[in-house]
């Protein structure tokens, strides 16, 4: 008998629930969500491993989870060579550059050489200045980056934004896009091989039950 | 890759993989051999590794290069080979999926798009994700010709089934020649008696700038990695002398083999051969005695201090030695062996203990 397909969900934040639903939808309930990382679901084929979105790109890569729901983003910024199956129009979101609304900076023209960049995308912010010959600093930081230029620590930011409000909270402006991102199915490229007509069968009651 | 300074200010370079090293080989040293060429290596390569779950910067390959021949055979073989070799080390449910550089290369010629649009192409072939598939050849305007023979390559998995689809009505009809390629290399496999094991990936993007036909990586289902890789490579050689030599080869990657054969379950057998430290008031004797104990194939040591029997014990112990032989002189006597595993020691003779010994081995 072939092994249990694995698939790996945001254990938290805004991408978790649009993802139990999204499995929902294709008939793939949770079964044991509040205690385990590793979840039996409704269908015997699939078991759900909670981890965090930053990470299921990596767990995708290796092969340690066959399918994964994540962000395009996070898929990029983490370099995985993946496939990604399916567009899941969820968490809509924005790479963006942001400065404080008092700054001088208005638009990425206006960014002075070495300029120090707090993100929690180094990756994707280091390949967008070079891009762009802006030569700056790129500081990586976990989580709260908006803090930064309020503590001194960056002049400008890279984050991801949806609605724009953490932003405004933080009295910051974006002054440009890098990246737009939504949630996608991430599936390892030997793991399709493998399961190709599951991962196609669950991929047809993903369509069906649609966010199309 | 690992680039450093020579004391003179020139580039040097570690080697990150090994067609480099035996084009340059082959265009300099081998110029007067007939060709086809066969070539083989076992050797290290030293490469940033981004991954998370190795460390190392040190890796491990195997790999073999036919140069001097471009046909449908050369490719075949060479792809029949690593389904052998992989077998051959014990692995299970080998498969290798085949994909095209040319036929994707002409391809992406035959959209008009600029760089930028190309490469977005190429990842979204890579994705898998048809629906942005769809979408981004709509939005580019298509012709329906080329949007179906795209759509149509991501859907094959056989290299039979390439023979469906026709590139004939493009304008940039060249194409066609890689699918006969395809075609002509299923009916060696077939013979070959691996045409099963073999698949056609179109979503195989990467790295087509350095390949000219067929590129393939080699997989199993326990392991989320591909073992190893390769492809035919009928401009590379050139580049490093003046013959311009067609080529194709591939190369495993040994740690990613032994990762896969233990999440297969195999048990690589631990042919652990006995330690024994031979001890003697009697030089002559003990040398003799080492001698004739590294003949039967075990690993012998010369005691060459002068401690006394209790620290050599001890000493042996701390060094994981199995045995400690104290042999008298002449070496006929018997000698005092001290098994450090059960801790009993014992008077045999030498021979008795060598058949013993030799037999463990």
């Amino acid at each position: 008998m072939k092994r249990k397909i694995r698939i790996a969900i945001p254990s938290k934040g805004r991408l978790k629930q649009p993802s139990i639903q999204v499995l929902q939808r294709a008939g793939v309930n949770i079964l044991e969500e509040e205690r385990a990382y590793v979840s039996k679901t409704s269908d015997a084929r699939f078991e759900a491993i909670f981890a965090r979105a930053f990470d299921i790109p990596i767990y995708v890569h290796y092969g340690t989870v066959d399918l994964g729901i994540t962000g395009h983003d996070l898929i990029l910024e983490r370099k995985a060579d993946v496939h990604e199956l399916l567009d899941l129009r969820f968490g809509k979101c924005q790479l963006v550059v942001a400065a404080p609304e008092n700054s001088k900076i208005c638009s990425i023209n206006d960014i002075p050489a070495v300029t120090r960049v707090a993100t929690e995308y180094p990756n994707l912010s280091r390949k967008y200045f070079e891009g762009l010959g802006k030569q700056v600093e790129i500081l990586g930081v976990r989580g709260t980056s908006e803090l930064a230029p309020k503590l001194g620590l960056a002049q400008i930011i890279v984050d991801v934004s949806s609605s724009g409000e953490t932003l405004r909270k933080n009295s910051l402006k974006v002054i440009a896009t890098i990246l737009d991102s939504t949630c996608r199915l991430a599936c390892n490229k030997i793991a399709y091989r493998t399961f190709e007509n599951e991962i196609n069968e669950f991929l047809g009651r993903l369509w069906q039950g649609g966010p199309k | 890759m690992f680039k450093f300074q020579d004391f003179d200010g020139k580039i040097l370079a570690l080697r990150a993989e090994m067609t480099a090293p035996v084009a340059r080989i082959a265009t300099t040293r081998m110029t007067t051999v007939p060709e086809p060429i066969r070539l083989f290596y076992v050797s290290n390569v030293f490469r940033y590794s981004q991954s998370y779950v190795e460390r190392g910067r040190e890796f491990w390959q195997a790999g073999v290069e036919l140069i001097g021949c471009n046909t449908s055979e050369a490719d075949g073989e060479i792809l029949s080979l690593l389904i052998s070799s992989l077998r051959k080390v014990g692995l299970k449910e080998v498969r290798v999926d085949v994909g095209h550089a040319s036929l994707l290369k002409d391809l992406l010629k035959a959209t008009a798009l600029d760089e930028e649009k190309r490469d977005t192409l190429q990842d979204l072939l890579a994705y898998r994700d048809e629906a942005r598939l769809e979408k981004f050849m709509d939005q580019n305007n298509f012709p329906s010709k080329l949007r179906e023979a795209f759509l149509q390559l991501s859907c094959c998995r056989r290299l039979g089934e390439v023979s469906s689809i026709s590139l004939d009505s493009l304008e940039y009809a060249k194409a066609d020649d890689p699918l006969r390629t395809l075609l002509d290399i299923k009916d060696v496999l077939a013979d070959y008696g691996v045409e099963n094991l073999v698949f056609f990936d179109f979503s195989l993007t990467r790295k087509i700038e350095y390949y000219t036909g067929i590129v393939f990586e080699a997989s199993v289902p326990n392991l989320g990695l591909p073992l190893g890789g390769g492809g035919r490579y009928d401009d590379f050689i050139e580049k490093f002398g003046k013959l311009k030599l067609p080529a194709t080869g591939f190369a495993l990657e040994i740690e990613k083999c032994l990762q896969a054969l233990t999440a297969q379950g195999f048990q690589i057998p631990e042919k652990a051969k006995a330690k024994i430290l031979v001890s003697s008031k009697f030089r002559n004797a003990a040398i003799k005695a080492v001698s004739i104990l590294r003949d039967v194939g075990v690993v012998a040591l010369l005691d060459v201090t002068k401690n006394d029997r209790k620290k050599t014990v001890e000493y042996a112990k701390l060094a994981g030695i199995d045995y400690v032989v104290f042999v008298g002189s002449p070496l006929e006597k018997p000698a005092t062996v001290y098994d450090l595993r059960s801790g009993v020691s014992m008077n045999v003779m030498i021979e008795t203990f060598l058949q013993r010994v030799g037999g463990e081995s």
